[in-house]
């Protein structure tokens, strides 16, 4: 019986390894094209995006009855939709960067101290964990960003703290398992420093899990910092984000759409994107989060 | 299974009470109110007068007490803009936005679960991937993104539906929709998810040889059992729902809690944020619990597992 089961469940899956579908690969293109224009921002923006120029104000994309010189078009002020976009992508992507690692620092640490110390280290830890899954965590973006201002260092650090529960709880739990397994006991008993097993030996034997969340947390990050910034609570102008783009487009959605659907068209796709890689990876290298 | 239920509900206790104490050190730490109430030129007889009034100059210990012993008491203090209670100002905003969530969470629902389902018996067909890339495109796409671009088609190219604001049924299908399409594409690939793995046990394969039709088989066995934790996620999506009411309330210009709390945290007006933190809390808490004990009852086997197995989240 079991291996019956086995055998009916093992084609559609040998066959997925073999292919990498189609919408995958056009996903992994897209986001090199996005990290290519984070990293070249200045190399290929052709204006400063904050640059005004009011003979052009409101100029619709090239094309649709706009001029060349700007080919998305221009905001009321009259500065190029396209550079800003440009410039969109390399805030919205390094925010959302280095916020993912901070996350991911902050949890796999707190993880593998609750897996250490066990006991009343690790009903804390578990405590905040309960702590942030209860409340949604866009709200308390709101509460703790409107109270304290806002910096961009401040609005980088707070989503650092989005997700890190989920690797604390991984973290955890795998760690967990993984010390009670041969090599870590012999490591241990071979009077490896807790510190150096952890680094050493458990991190790089349970990292495919935590890369594998780190690829869903990702367009979670980008979500939440383009939501704060549509409402006016991210990054502020003159400073340019993807979210802020569209919370600005929104005041012109009727006289000129093109502000607003370049930069929402660059967050479906990429949150699009990073979720079908971060599927796939899942699929293959990740029994444990199935 | 009561020491399931009591540790259950102690945990939503503690969780409460973390909640109650990161409002205060969030709400009182950051900034003074006084400040931001009264505007930084006003004399400062008049800002100690505020102070002395709304019980700001007393040792923070003293303000927490205080604030915990209001809140025993359901006294969760006055609206600083318009002197009002809190509780008031927040519970006239209640029936707007349930009118948005409870029609968002039933769109999710009856969308989401049929396609799941269906996409699983039709498993790796066209029309699976198809659902299937359409759900990766509905939780990923921003609500806003998606509802002002519905605004865009519906109300300004086609002029069918009103863009914001609250009115007659008309007002209602845009903001209803941009809510609930999220959940419906979690629940499609969680649903789809949960009934393959059933299909694939040998209960189903039992039913099948004992000669039972395949639409009872499907009814009757796999139904139920994929049911039970797809219900988890349910009780998960009700903090979505919330965040996600924040957006739309905001794209639509809805008078709701969303559009209470952006407007409050922008003004600094303590009592109505902490509010309505603790009411979104409350609710968060609430059907997390209420899952689990749902959960509970459903599937005995949660009771005698380990503690948290029954949350879904170790």
């Amino acid at each position: 019986m079991l291996n019956a089961s086995h055998e009916g469940a093992a084609p559609p899956r040998s066959a997925a390894r073999t292919a990498i579908p189609p919408l995958v690969v056009a996903a992994v293109v897209w986001l090199a094209l996005m990290l290519a224009i984070a990293l070249l921002a200045d190399v290929l923006a052709p204006y400063d995006y904050a640059a005004l120029d009011l003979h052009h104000r409101l100029s619709p994309p090239a094309g649709l009855g706009g001029t060349v010189l700007h080919p998305l078009g221009t905001d009321e002020l009259g500065r190029d939709v396209l550079s800003r976009l440009i410039a969109s992508i390399r805030m919205s992507l390094l925010i959302a960067f280095e916020a993912t690692c901070l996350g991911a620092v902050l949890g796999i640490a707190l993880g593998l101290l609750a897996a250490h110390f066990r006991r009343w280290a690790e009903q804390i830890v578990l405590a905040f964990v309960d702590f942030q899954a209860s409340m949604p965590f866009l709200i308390l973006a709101l509460a703790v960003l409107a109270f304290f201002g806002n910096s961009l260092a401040l609005f980088i650090a707070l989503l650092g703290l989005h997700g890190w529960e989920r690797y604390a709880r991984i973290t955890r739990v795998l760690a967990i398992s993984a010390g009670a397994q041969g090599y870590a006991i012999a490591a241990r008993q071979l009077g490896a420093e807790p510190w150096r097993l952890y680094i050493r030996h458990v991190l790089p034997n349970i990292a495919s899990s935590l890369i594998v969340t780190l690829t869903l947390a990702f367009p979670e990050v980008i979500l939440l910092e383009c939501g704060l910034s549509f409402l006016g609570l991210g990054v502020q102008p003159p400073q340019t984000s993807l979210g802020n783009m569209v919370g600005y487009g929104r005041d012109y959605l009727t006289r000129a759409p093109w502000i607003l659907i370049a930069p929402s068209l660059v967050i479906a796709l990429s949150t699009m994107s990073v979720c079908l890689i971060g599927d796939c990876l899942r699929d293959r290298m990740d029994k444990a989060l199935q | 299974m009561l020491r399931f239920f009591a540790v259950r509900l102690l945990r939503a206790l503690i969780t409460i009470a973390l909640v109650v104490t990161f409002a205060f050190i969030v709400l009182r730490v950051s900034g003074d109110p006084a400040l931001e109430i009264m505007s930084v030129d006003a004399p400062p007889e008049a800002i100690a007068a505020f102070r002395k009034a709304w019980g700001l100059d007393a040792p923070l210990w003293i303000q927490y007490a205080r604030y915990l012993l209001a809140i025993l008491h359901g006294d969760l203090g006055q609206s600083m803009r318009d002197g009002r209670e809190a509780v008031v100002v927040v519970a006239e905003r209640i029936p707007a936005t349930l009118e948005l969530t409870v029609p968002a969470l039933l769109f999710s629902l009856a969308v989401g679960i049929p396609a799941g389902v269906y996409a699983a018996l039709q498993r790796n067909s066209r029309t699976d991937r198809a659902v299937m890339v359409a759900a990766i495109a509905g939780f990923t796409v921003p609500s806003f993104v998606f509802g002002l671009l519905l605004v865009l088609v519906f109300s300004i190219r086609l002029g069918w539906l009103p863009s914001g604001g609250i009115g007659g049924l008309g007002h209602c299908i845009l903001p209803i929709v941009t809510l609930g399409v999220g959940g419906a594409a979690v629940l499609a690939r969680f649903a789809r998810g949960a009934m393959l793995e059933v299909l694939g046990q040998p209960y189903i394969r039992a039913g099948s040889a004992r000669g039972l039709p395949w639409r009872r088989v499907i009814v009757s066995h796999a139904l139920p059992n994929a049911a039970i934790p797809t219900l988890t996620i349910v009780g998960f999506m009700v903090g979505n729902l919330i965040a996600g009411a924040v957006l739309v309330e905001n794209v639509f210009s809805w008078p709701g809690l969303g559009r209470l709390l952006v407007v409050s945290v922008v003004s600094r007006d303590l009592a109505v944020v902490q509010c309505i933190l603790l009411l979104i809390a409350a609710v968060m808490i609430g059907a997390n619990v209420t899952v689990d004990l749902l959960y509970g009852v459903l599937d005995p086997r949660i009771r005698t597992a380990p503690l948290c197995a029954g949350a879904g989240r170790c």
